[in-house]
C-alpha cells in the first residue's frame, strides 16, 4: 500500500463525524488539563478510557492521541499566563514565557507557542510517516532474540535519561518488570505472586496501576501545597507575532522540530527532554544570550516546538516495533491492547484503518488546536480560576468511576487507592514512576522474547551474540549501563553535596 | 535502600521456589529471580554509593519533613477505601455524594450547606452521565 492510498484510509476514517467529534473532544480535554495543574495527560487518559469502551478501538485511539497532543497545547498557556506549568514538558517556556507577558507581550508569546506547536506536530507527522515504513519492515523480520535485544536497550536508555538519579529509575524498571510477572503465568500456567488471593491470578490490572500512580497520587501530592495562582491580568492584543518575532523564531522552530522528533523516538527522553534540550541549544546559539530568560521569543518558540513534534516521534517505537519509548505511549499501547489491538510491526497491514486514520486524524486535531487555542485563550486562562478544593474531588470521583468501570470490580478501586498511597511515597523519596508503568507494559514481552529465545537457542546466551542486530543494541546498552553507573559513582565519590540544576541532572550524565 | 535489598531478596527467593528449570528451557520462576538478583544488586550498589555520598541521612528524613498534611491524606485515603468497600452495597447514588462532601471538607471548603448541595447535584449530574454513556454503575438500595 502506497503513502497516498494511505492517507486516503486515514482521512476517510477521520473525517467521519463521529471520529471528527471524538477528536475534537479529546484535544479539548487535552487543553483542559494541559491548562489545569493537578491532572497531568497519563491521568486524564487513565479517566477517560473506560469511557472508549463502548468505541470502536479507532476511534478510542483517536481520542486519546488528542488528550495527550491537547495537553501540550495547553500546558503552555498557564506557563506564559501564570508561570505555572500545566505540564512537566512546558516547565521550560515558564522561562521566558512569562518575561515576555509581563512585558505585555503574552499575545506574542501565546501565538508564536501555539504556531510553533502547530509547525512542529505537522512535520513531525510527516516525518514519522517516512520512519514507520522502513522500521516495521525490518522489523518484520526481527525474532525473539531482537526483540528482547531492543527491549532491554529501551530500559537502559530510560534509566541513562531518567531525570533523577538512575539508580533509582533502574529500581522502579525492576519493580515494575515485577509487577508484570503477577498473575498466571501465559506459558506454563503457574501462579506467580498472587499469595493466596483470587484477584492477583489475572495479574494486576493497567487502569488501576495507572490510575493509582498518576492520578491519585498527583493529588496526594498536590494537597500538601496550597497553590497560590496569581493571574496575570493583561490585555491579550496582537495573538500574531509581528515579522520581527517570525525571523527570530524560525530557525528555533525547525531545530525544535528536529530535536523533539527525534527525543520523541528515544526511550526515555520523550518531550520533557526535548524541551530543555530544544532550550539549551537556542541559549547556546544565540548571539545575544543574555536575553534568554528575559522574555527571548526564541526561548519560547523552541521548546514549544521541540514538544509537540516530540509527540509525532513517540509514535514510531509503537507504532513500528511495538515498544513504547515513554509513559504515556505506553499508556497508548495499554489502551490499544485493551482493544485487542497488538500493536507492532504487523499492525499497519492488518489494521490499516486505525493506523492511517490516528495519522490523519492527528493532522485534523492540530489544526483543530490551533483554531481552539489562538481564539479561545481567554477562555482557557479563565478555567484556571477554578480552586483546586473544587478540582480535587472531582479528580478523584472519575478515578474511582473509571477504574471501578473495567471490570465492575471493587477490588480495582482497592487497588488503584493502594498504588496511589504507593506512588505518593515514590514520589516523596524522588522516586519517577513512569519507568515502573513502561517497564510494567514491557515486563510479559520481554520474558517471553526472552523465554522462546533460550528455548531457540537451547539455553546459549551466545544466541544474543551470533544475531548481528541484537548483539549491536545489547552492546550500546550495557556500554550506556555502565556509563551511567560510572558517572553516578563519580558523582557520589566527589560528593556534590549542593544540589545540582535540575535541568543538567538527566541530560548528558 | 534497605527496602529495595529486603524486597529483591524476597523476590529472588520466592521466584527460586516457583522452579527455575535452566536456561534451555525456562520456567516460570526464571525471569523472577534474574529481575530479583539485579534488584538486590542495584540496591547494594545504592546503599555503597549513598554510604559514600553521606547524603543518605538527608534523603531518609525527606518523607517525615510534611507532616502537617499527613491528616488530610490519610482522610482522602481513608475515604477512598471506606468508598470502595461501601459503593456495591449501599449503591452509588448514596455513596458518592457522602465521598464528595468527606472531599470537599477535607480540602477546605466551609459551608455545609453548598457542600452538601454540590455534592448530590455532581453524583446526580455524574450516574446519569456515565449511565447514559452505557458506564455501569452500582445501583444499590435505589434502583432506578
Amino acid at each position: 500500500m502506497d503513502l497516498f492510498s494511505g492517507l486516503l484510509i486515514g482521512f476517510n476514517v477521520a473525517l467521519q463525524p463521529v471520529n471528527l467529534f471524538y477528536c475534537f473532544a479529546g484535544c479539548c480535554i487535552g487543553t483542559l488539563i494541559g491548562v489545569l495543574p493537578g491532572i497531568g495527560p497519563v491521568g486524564a487518559m487513565s479517566i477517560l478510557l473506560s469511557m472508549t469502551f463502548g468505541l470502536p478501538p479507532a476511534t478510542a485511539i483517536i481520542m486519546l492521541a488528542g488528550i495527550f497532543y491537547g495537553a501540550m497545547y495547553g500546558g503552555s498557556t498557564t506557563s506564559i499566563m501564570v508561570n505555572i506549568p500545566g505540564e512537566p514538558s512546558s516547565v521550560i517556556t515558564c522561562l521566558d514565557g512569562y518575561q515576555m507577558a509581563r512585558q505585555g507581550r503574552a499575545g506574542a508569546a501565546l501565538g508564536i507557542s501555539a504556531l510553533g506547536s502547530f509547525i512542529g506536530g505537522t512535520l513531525s507527522l510527516i516525518g514519522l510517516l517516512f520512519l514507520v515504513f522502513p522500521l516495521a519492515q525490518a522489523a518484520l523480520q526481527f525474532g525473539p532474540p531482537e526483540f528482547f535485544a531492543l527491549i532491554c536497550g529501551s530500559m537502559v536508555f530510560l534509566v541513562y535519561l531518567s531525570k533523577g538519579a538512575a539508580g533509582k529509575a533502574f529500581i522502579m524498571i525492576l519493580i515494575g518488570l515485577i509487577l508484570g510477572t503477577v498473575g498466571i503465568d501465559r506459558i506454563s500456567g503457574v501462579s506467580r505472586f498472587d499469595f493466596g488471593f483470587p484477584y492477583l491470578l489475572d495479574g494486576i490490572d493497567f487502569i488501576p496501576l495507572a490510575m493509582g500512580l498518576f492520578g491519585i497520587s498527583e493529588v496526594l501530592m498536590n494537597l500538601e501545597e496550597t497553590m497560590e495562582r496569581t493571574i496575570f491580568e493583561s490585555k491579550l492584543r496582537n495573538l500574531l507575532p509581528n515579522l520581527e518575532d517570525w525571523k527570530r523564531s524560525i530557525g528555533p522552530i525547525l531545530r525544535g522540530t528536529l530535536i523533539g522528533f527525534f527525543g520523541g523516538i528515544l526511550p526515555g527522553a520523550g518531550p520533557v527532554t526535548a524541551t530543555f534540550l530544544s532550550y539549551t541549544i537556542e541559549k547556546k546559539l544565540s548571539k545575544d544570550p543574555g536575553r534568554f530568560g528575559q522574555g527571548a521569543i526564541e526561548g519560547v518558540a523552541g521548546p514549544e516546538t521541540a514538544n509537540n513534534a516530540a509527540t509525532g516521534g513517540s509514535f514510531v517505537p509503537v507504532l513500528a516495533l511495538g515498544i513504547p519509548p515513554n509513559v504515556i505511549m505506553a499508556f497508548l499501547m495499554g489502551a490499544l491492547i485493551i482493544h485487542g489491538v497488538s500493536p507492532g510491526p504487523l499492525l499497519i497491514s492488518q489494521h490499516p484503518q486505525i493506523f492511517w486514520g490516528v495519522m490523519a486524524s492527528m493532522y485534523v486535531g492540530n489544526c483543530m488546536l490551533l483554531l481552539l487555542n489562538l481564539p479561545l485563550i481567554g477562555f482557557w486562562v479563565k478555567l484556571l480560576r477554578i480552586p483546586y478544593r473544587i478540582l480535587m474531588p472531582m479528580i478523584l470521583l472519575f478515578c474511582i468511576i473509571g477504574s471501578y468501570s473495567v471490570s465492575n470490580s471493587v477490588m480495582d478501586v482497592i487497588v488503584m487507592v493502594i498504588f496511589g498511597v504507593v506512588g505518593y511515597i515514590l514520589r516523596k523519596f524522588d522516586y519517577e514512576a513512569a519507568p515502573l508503568l513502561v517497564a510494567y507494559i514491557l515486563g510479559p514481552m520481554l520474558e517471553r522474547a526472552f523465554r522462546q529465545s533460550m528455548v531457540l537457542s537451547d539455553g546459549k546466551f551466545s544466541i544474543f551474540m551470533e544475531r548481528r542486530i541484537a548483539a549491536v543494541i545489547l552492546l550500546i546498552s550495557a556500554l550506556l549501563l555502565l556509563h551511567a553507573g560510572y558517572s553516578y559513582y563519580r558523582k557520589a565519590k566527589l560528593k556534590v553535596g549542593s544540589k545540582r540544576p535540575p535541568q543538567e541532572t538527566g541530560d548528558h550524565p | 535502600m534497605m527496602f529495595w535489598l529486603g524486597m529483591g531478596l524476597f523476590v529472588t527467593v520466592y521466584a527460586y521456589t516457583l522452579g527455575l528449570k535452566g536456561f534451555h528451557d525456562p520456567g516460570p520462576g526464571l525471569m523472577p529471580f534474574i529481575v530479583g538478583l539485579l534488584l538486590c544488586l542495584v540496591s547494594l550498589y545504592l546503599l555503597v554509593t549513598s554510604l559514600l555520598k553521606r547524603d543518605a541521612v538527608e534523603e531518609t528524613n525527606k518523607g517525615e519533613e510534611k507532616k502537617v498534611s499527613l491528616g488530610a491524606i490519610s482522610l482522602v485515603v481513608g475515604s477512598l477505601i471506606a468508598y470502595a468497600l461501601l459503593m456495591e452495597r449501599l449503591g452509588f447514588l448514596i455513596t458518592t455524594p457522602l465521598l464528595l462532601m468527606a472531599l470537599f471538607r477535607g480540602s477546605g471548603a466551609r459551608k455545609w450547606r453548598s457542600i452538601v448541595f454540590t455534592s448530590i447535584l455532581t453524583s446526580l449530574i455524574v450516574y446519569f452521565a456515565f449511565t447514559y454513556l452505557r458506564v455501569r454503575l452500582p445501583a444499590g438500595i435505589l434502583r432506578f
